[in-house]
Order: structure tokens, then C-alpha cells, then sequence
């Protein structure tokens, strides 16, 4: 038999959650330790090979430093299939709400040594660098998506992810809808789905974290929340969440400035 | 009719809950009034209302203590019977290589629902036409819809969103339960509607019901018709909204539409689904779910790797075309029960209603076939037989002919095809290629993971089969005058066996022309076979490549080319198989040839996932592709073909 598929997972810039839910996985973590070599990941062993080859790498975070830029090259060239995970790498976080601003400036109010602090104007997607096999969206990512794609990967087919709203989701669980029963201002009719409606669940709206979905017609649930009664400066807000550097949230919420 | 105390619904619940019936009903949860499992009269919704207005719901209290004094809630008895997620079956690789497809069965649970509209048991009589009165029975429905006891609500307080009177469908309760009961204060009038229903009446305490009693129901019930909201002009609806397809309001309401699913997943008929394969992380095992799907999802229509209805408005016209006009067609009656869910539940607040009236302002008709009668409806597990290979033919750099041994071929006809899969891989359409006692070929490109493994596979191994599915080529109608056979590419796949059929009989199929097109000279099929069929009187060859190599000596260029009323004849009848595209010219320039389009046959090809019109995907306006095609007589689908987005 042929010697185990080498796995790495790395990080850019990101909180390390979404490697969390590749260590949270437990028992299924043991049986992919059986199908593949965990050769680099660092967040769960000490014993790493950062400059070896690998069949997946798993990429978190997103491009916000100089070096970053430099690694991502690196691993891209040494791996066959490279996977985005989470929020951050897939369109560059919560730290992508600097793009369009003032970089220098944040730096000096919130640093008391700037000098030592390096990185770039923007936040941004590895896919902006480097091509990219598949992405997986959420913050953090959904511990059965993790599962499916590393084992559509191994078995050679496509992941059986849908880009389809969390509307879908939550009626398959048949949750009420908490913005047709409250107006709770919820993403969920432009959010792909994949958390198995984790917020709605818990009677909350959505907060988009899993990004816009396929079709993402921002402007008419904007236009929603606005009879509603939603003020400009929220529905900005609304939009420049955890997935706000994505394309679709991000004009959306530009508009409304 | 009798009349009953309220109190007497005590009794009612014990009789519908004997034996350990499921009871399921209206009940206060999660800020709505839902349809669940309940024990207890006290947990119906007992002096609450709901109110309703495009993508908004709200309870309040209500003056009095009616049980029934609501509408319809977000879900219905659909996620009963046709489960929002279920396993169809478990495939699995055994450690000496053999295949292994067991079937899921549903636990049987027998039920009881009360409280059910006339609306929603329009609906249950709908989805039992589409789960089992259609060519194709569904057990897993089957199972769960079976000895059913339904004791219905003649709906006295409509809501704003209500449309059944238009849509015909209540608010009286006339069929599909056993028990109907309408609420006056304390007390209840019920009505038998069937041998259960009457066995269950008896055993409450009751009265034969007055004169007054009976006028006081008609009364209620003429009242709760003039409460609906805006009505809807059903007159010929389908043809209408069919003449209406390239209508302005399409655009329109897409700037409006989240594309979000929300109205086909809370609407009680809508049945499309998807079929997934969740594999084991060991890669031997898989299980095969299916999963309520939608017309709104980009997945739903996609097609190698395109969206056929990539724009909002191009689904929005798929759902609402569907559910009100190739409903008709297929099922004989509309897809809308005129419930309302799908305006009250639509986050961006759209009324049908509203785009109904707007799509149809003018008078413009287009007929549709009318519904096929199915009277022999077979049982259809989509579980996979398993099937061998037998040998393997490389026809060329990306496609192989596999043969295998298979059983349940007895009645394939030329033309169909079968759904081959692989556990945790998963499955997919392929046209049979050919056929020769138990053993049938299957010509596959090589194009994603599935058909990559199927073209790696070797004498001896396993894969799975299901089919023969669809409708095949019109040998009996072609036989007698000269037959022109044209196809693209792989498309002559299909063709195959239906030409062997012909040349075998020589006698009908007195004149065959074949013209075919490929890339290139290396991509033709059966390349050697067909060399044995130039030497059989009456059958002429044209075939054609789109580059030449050094020793080519026949045609170069597209097929259509070779089509001239001097090659064809103007008596012919024509089959077609290959690209959408390619199919359209030949068309053209078979009618410039003398061939009316009553005399061309097409295969065509739509995203198929269960092969048997119960996963809604492979829709072409009134049809399935997979059991009303995939041929079909151009004609049939003329207005239709090569339009965007259908």
C-alpha cells in the first residue's frame, strides 16, 4: 500500500478557532490519524515539518502581514491541494474592516511601540494570492464540512457542500423564522449555509459568518430591514461583520455609509 | 352531521391516540403556531390567533378561548410524509472488493393529525399524486403516509393570505380526512367523511345536528370565503403564465427575490429534492441521503458544471411556471392550494398573488400538454442493484465502453439510460450504449470523479445500476420511410443500439443515413463497427471531424453542413442526439432539407439526480427528461428549446 496522504495545517492571520474544530473533532479525528499523515499542526503537536510536501494543506487565516505573503507562496508550492478554512482566509476576517482606512493611523492609537509593528493596508483572502482547490467558509468552519472535505478529497470527488442559503437549513430543522415572526434583522436568505442554522437555532438572527452565498441579493434584504425601520449607520453595521471584506457584504454595507 | 361539547375533543384525542398513534397538530412553540406531536387538548392553541401579512407573523391573544381560531402555521404535514433529510440507503465496499446497497426503511409510525385545513389536505392529496400515483412510487413516502388518520377543521377565520376559495381547494372540508369538525364556542360540529371516520363519531357523545345547525356551518363557511384576502384569477392560469414567460415582471421581482428558498420549503406541495452521498472517512462505505432541495438554489439546475438557471429571475420563473402551470401538465391539478405560506414566510415580503396578476395582464395563452394518466405505478427504492463488469473497450483518449452484467434489462429500449454509481463516490446518468441478453453497455467520458472512476474500472469489479429509465427512440414510428440519424460527439452513444436494431432489420429500415460529427478522427465511436455496417445495402455513412489529421480523407467541419435536401430526403424522419446547441442547427437545416419538426426526434438533457420525476431537477417546462424524455418529438419541445434559463 501506498504510503498515507500528508496533511499540514497552517495558519496566517486568524484566532486559531478554526483549527480548534479540527482538534474538537475527536473521535474522527483518531480515524483520519488512520487515513492520513498529520505531518505539520503545530496547535496539536510539537512535532511539526513546516517545509515538507503535503497532498491538503489547510490554510487559516488571512494575508495581513508581509511574511504571511511569503509563507502562503511557500505552501502553495509545496502542496498538491490547498484548502482554505474559515472566515479569514476565505475573505480576510474581522481584520479586513481596516481596508479602505487609515492603517498608519490605527497602528498609532493602539500601539504603544508602532515601530514594531509590520503589516499591509489590507486584509485579505489567500484566494487573492494564490489559487485556491477549495474553500471552506464560517467562523469558526463546521466540524462535519471539515470531515466532508477532507473526505471527499481522500475518496477523489467533489465535496457535497451546497452553496445555498441558511434559510434552507433552518426550515429542513424546521425553525420559525425569526424575521418573519420579530423582524430580528437575520442574514440568514444571504448567508450560505453550512452551521446547520447554528443562531436561528438559538432564536437569533443570522450574523452572516459563513459569507454571502451564491446569489446574495444584499440590497432587497437591505431594503427589508430598512421598512423595518433600520437606520443607515446599522445596516453598515449589519453587513461589515465577521464576513464583511467578502465582495457582496461589503458593497452592501459600503452603500449604506 | 352531529354535534358535539368542545370537551368531547378530550375523548377525540384518547380515540386518535389508541393503539400508539402519533398525534400530531397545532400547537404555541417557538412564537408560532406549529404542527407537532401534542397529547393533550390543552396544548393546542387555545385562545390564540395568528396575523399575517407579507414576510410577517405574529400571535395574539384572542377574546375568546377557540382552539382552532388561527390559520396556517410555517410548517405543514409535508416534513410528515416526505422527510426534510432521510437515508435512502447504505453502500458500502466490502474487504474482497463485492458491493454491498442495503435499503433504509423509515420506522413505521402510525399518526394521527388534527386540526388540518381544507388547504393543507389539498395539499396531502397533491403530494400523494406526486409520491404515489405517478409512474414512479415512493416507499419511503408510502410508508410514512400510510393508515393515517386525519381528522380536518373547516376554516372559519381565514387570514388576510389566504386564497384557497380561489384556488378552489376550501375553506370546507369535502375530502381527504375521515373526521371534519368546525368550532361554534363550546361546542363542535362533525362530520364523517369516511368508514374510520364514522367508527370514531360513534364513539363520541353527540347529537344528530339541526336544521339550524347545518345552515349555521354554510353560513360560516360563505363568511370565511368573502374574508379572503385578494383573490387570484385561476382561469387558464398555466396557459397564461406559459404565454408570459419572456415577461418583463421576471426581471422585475428578481431585484426583489433573495433567491433564498424560504417559499418552496415552507409550501406544503413542493416536493423538489437533492441526493447526496455522505461517505465514511475509510472511503468504503457511503450513505445516500436525500434532502428537501429547491428551484432557487444554484445547484439545483446546475448542469457539467452550469447553472441552466443561473439568474434569479430565470428561478423565479421555474417556480412560479411550475407550481402554477407544468403542474397542470404533469400532475392535473395546480401545484397551489392557495394556503398562503409562501407570501407570509417570504423574507423580502413578496405576494404572489401580486406577481400572479402582474405576470398575466394581458390576454395571451399558451396550451399545454395536457397530464399524462398513470395507471400502473411501479415501486422505486433508488437503491442500486449490483452489476459487473464484464469487459472494457477504449473508444478513445477519454471514453470507455464497459459492459456489464446486469440484471433488469429485460425491457430496455434504445435510448434510455441508467444512473451507475460508485459508493462514497456517487451516481450519475449514463445513456446505454448497447445490449445483448443480461449484458448491456454503458459509453462514458471520462469528465468528474464519478465517471473518471467508472472509465478506471476493470473486468470483474462491482459498480452499481439502476435503470432502464425514460422514454427511448420511436423505432415502430420511423420504420417504413428513410431514417436519418444524427449525432455529435458522444452522442452517438445513445444512438448506438437503435442503429443496430435498424440494420438488423432490413426489412422496415429499408434506407439509413447516418451523419456524424467528432472532434477529431481519433474521437469517433465504434469506429470498427461501424466500418461493418457501410457494406449493408441501403446504409450510407457521413461522417465528418472538426480537425482533420494528416491521413483524413472525409469531411471537415460541423455535421449540419452535410444536411442537404439531396442527402437527407424530404420524406425522411430524423433522430438527433449531441450538444443543445448542435441539436438546434441540425434541426434548422433538416426543416430547410424538407423535415418538418414533427418528424425530428431529440435527446435532451437536463441536471437528473433520481431518474424517476420524484427529485423535481430535470424539469423542461412541462416535462421530467428523465421519464417524458429524454427523447422527445421536437415539436413537443420546440417553444422551449434553446431558450435561456428553462
Amino acid at each position: 500500500m501506498n504510503a498515507k496522504p500528508r496533511l499540514g495545517v497552517f495558519k496566517l492571520a486568524s484566532c486559531d478557532g478554526c483549527q480548534l474544530t479540527l482538534l474538537g473533532c475527536e473521535d474522527a479525528l483518531l480515524a483520519l490519524a488512520e487515513r492520513v499523515e498529520i505531518a505539520h499542526f503545530p496547535e496539536a503537536s510539537s512535532r511539526t515539518d513546516a517545509h515538507g510536501t503535503f497532498d491538503v494543506a489547510l490554510v487559516e487565516g488571512s494575508v495581513s502581514a508581509p511574511f504571511q505573503l511569503d509563507e502562503l507562496r511557500s505552501i502553495r508550492a509545496r502542496s498538491k491541494r490547498l484548502v482554505t478554512i474559515g472566515a479569514c482566509a476565505t475573505a480576510g476576517g474581522v481584520q479586513a474592516l481596516r481596508n479602505g482606512r487609515d492603517v498608519r493611523e490605527f497602528i498609532e492609537t493602539v500601539y504603544a511601540s508602532p515601530e514594531y509593528i509590520s503589516t499591509l493596508d489590507a486584509s485579505t483572502p489567500v484566494s487573492a494570492h494564490v489559487a485556491v482547490d477549495y474553500e471552506l467558509r464560517g467562523c469558526p468552519i463546521d466540524k462535519q464540512q471539515l470531515l466532508e472535505v477532507i473526505t471527499a478529497l481522500l475518496v477523489g470527488r467533489r465535496p457535497e457542500i451546497r452553496d445555498e442559503s441558511v434559510c434552507l437549513e433552518c426550515k429542513r430543522k424546521g425553525i420559525v423564522c425569526v424575521l418573519v415572526k420579530r423582524d430580528e434583522p437575520c442574514l440568514g436568505p444571504v448567508t450560505h449555509g453550512g452551521c446547520d442554522a447554528l443562531c436561528p437555532t438559538f432564536d437569533r438572527g443570522c450574523y452572516g459568518c459563513f459569507g454571502p452565498k451564491e446569489r446574495a441579493p444584499t440590497s432587497a434584504l437591505a431594503a427589508r430591514f430598512a421598512r423595518d425601520g433600520m437606520v443607515p449607520v446599522e445596516l453598515v453595521r449589519r453587513f461589515r461583520g465577521i464576513t464583511g471584506g467578502a465582495e457582496a457584504f461589503r458593497t452592501e454595507s459600503d452603500r449604506h455609509e | 352531521m352531529m354535534l358535539a361539547r368542545r370537551a368531547q375533543l378530550e375523548r377525540l384525542f384518547e380515540l386518535a391516540r389508541e393503539g400508539g398513534r402519533a398525534l400530531i397538530g397545532p400547537t404555541v412553540r417557538d412564537g408560532a403556531i406549529v404542527f407537532a406531536e401534542i397529547e393533550r387538548v390543552e396544548q393546542l392553541p387555545i385562545g390564540w390567533r395568528d396575523v399575517q401579512s407579507p414576510g410577517k407573523y405574529r400571535l395574539e391573544r384572542r377574546s375568546d378561548d377557540a382552539a382552532f381560531g388561527h390559520v396556517v402555521g410555517p410548517n405543514s404535514a409535508k416534513e410528515l410524509f416526505f422527510a426534510p433529510s432521510e437515508t435512502l440507503y447504505r453502500a458500502e465496499r466490502r474487504p474482497d472488493g463485492k458491493l454491498g446497497f442495503t435499503a433504509h426503511k423509515p420506522p413505521p409510525t402510525a399518526k394521527a393529525l388534527i386540526g388540518v385545513r381544507a388547504c393543507d389536505l389539498a395539499a396531502m392529496r397533491v403530494q400523494d399524486r406526486v409520491f404515489e400515483r405517478s409512474q414512479f412510487r415512493d416507499p419511503q413516502y408510502g410508508a410514512r403516509r400510510a393508515d393515517t388518520v386525519v381528522i380536518g377543521v373547516h376554516c372559519t377565520e381565514p387570514g388576510s393570505l389566504c386564497f384557497c376559495s380561489s384556488m378552489g381547494t376550501g375553506p370546507r372540508v369535502t375530502e381527504g380526512a375521515d373526521l371534519a369538525l368546525a368550532e361554534r364556542g363550546d361546542e363542535l360540529l362533525v362530520d364523517a367523511l369516511s368508514p374510520r371516520g364514522e367508527a370514531l363519531l360513534a364513539q363520541l357523545e353527540a347529537t344528530e345536528a339541526s336544521a339550524s345547525d347545518h345552515a349555521w356551518l354554510d353560513a360560516a363557511m360563505d363568511a370565511s370565503r368573502a374574508r379572503m384576502g385578494t383573490a387570484v384569477d385561476v382561469r387558464d392560469l398555466h396557459e397564461r403564465l406559459y404565454a408570459n414567460l419572456d415577461h418583463p415582471r421576471f426581471a422585475e421581482v428578481a431585484s426583489r427575490c433573495l433567491s433564498c428558498s424560504s417559499c418552496t420549503s415552507v409550501c406544503p406541495t413542493c416536493f423538489c429534492s437533492n441526493a447526496v452521498e455522505r461517505s465514511d472517512l475509510d472511503g468504503a462505505a457511503s450513505s445516500r441521503v436525500r434532502e428537501w432541495d429547491s428551484c432557487f438554489t444554484r445547484e439545483h439546475s446546475t448542469l457539467h458544471g452550469h447553472a441552466v438557471r443561473e439568474q434569479t429571475s430565470e428561478r423565479y420563473r421555474q417556480w412560479i411556471t411550475h407550481k402554477f402551470g407544468a403542474w397542470v401538465a404533469q400532475f392535473d391539478s395546480s401545484g397551489c392550494t392557495g394556503c398562503g405560506r409562501c407570501i407570509a414566510w417570504c423574507p423580502a415580503q413578496i405576494d404572489v398573488r401580486e406577481e400572479l396578476a402582474a405576470l398575466t395582464n394581458n390576454d395571451r395563452r399558451t396550451p399545454l400538454p395536457s397530464a399524462r394518466s398513470c395507471d400502473a405505478s411501479q415501486d422505486e427504492t433508488l437503491v442500486p442493484r449490483v452489476a459487473e463488469v464484464v469487459s472494457v473497450a477504449r473508444e478513445s483518449g477519454d471514453v470507455v465502453t464497459l459492459r456489464l452484467r446486469a440484471e433488469g434489462f429485460e425491457s430496455f429500449a434504445p435510448g434510455q439510460f441508467s444512473q451507475l454509481s460508485l459508493p462514497a463516490i456517487g451516481e450519475a446518468p449514463i445513456s446505454i450504449s448497447g445490449r445483448d441478453g443480461a449484458e448491456v453497455e454503458h459509453t462514458i467520458r471520462a469528465v468528474g470523479a464519478l465517471t473518471d472512476a467508472l472509465c478506471k474500472l476493470e473486468p470483474g469489479e462491482q459498480l452499481g445500476v439502476r435503470g432502464p429509465y425514460g422514454r427511448g427512440w420511436p423505432l415502430d414510428e420511423l420504420a417504413g420511410g428513410p431514417v436519418v440519424v444524427v449525432a455529435g460527439g458522444i452522442g452517438l452513444a445513445p444512438l448506438r443500439e437503435a442503429l443496430r436494431r435498424m440494420i438488423a432489420d432490413p426489412a422496415r429500415f429499408t434506407d439509413l443515413r447516418l451523419f456524424y460529427g467528432a472532434r477529431t478522427p481519433d474521437d469517433l465511436l465504434y469506429a470498427r463497427e461501424m466500418l461493418g455496417w457501410v457494406d449493408r445495402p441501403g446504409f450510407r455513412l457521413y461522417a465528418t471531424v472538426d480537425r482533420a489529421s494528416a491521413t483524413w480523407r472525409g469531411h471537415v467541419g460541423v455535421v449540419t453542413r452535410l444536411l442537404k435536401r439531396e442527402t437527407v430526403g424530404d420524406r425522411a424522419r430524423a433522430i438527433i442526439c449531441g450538444p443543445e446547441t448542435m441539436m438546434r442547427f441540425t434541426v434548422d437545416a433538416l426543416a430547410r432539407a424538407g423535415v418538418p419538426h414533427d418528424r425530428v426526434w431529440v435527446t435532451m438533457e437536463r441536471h437528473m439526480k433520481c431518474a424517476t420525476g420524484l427529485c423535481g431537477r430535470c424539469q423542461l417546462g412541462p416535462y421530467f427528461v428523465c421519464k417524458d424524455g429524454p427523447v422527445f418529438r421536437f415539436d413537443e419541445v420546440a417553444s422551449l428549446f434553446g431558450r435561456q434559463g428553462i
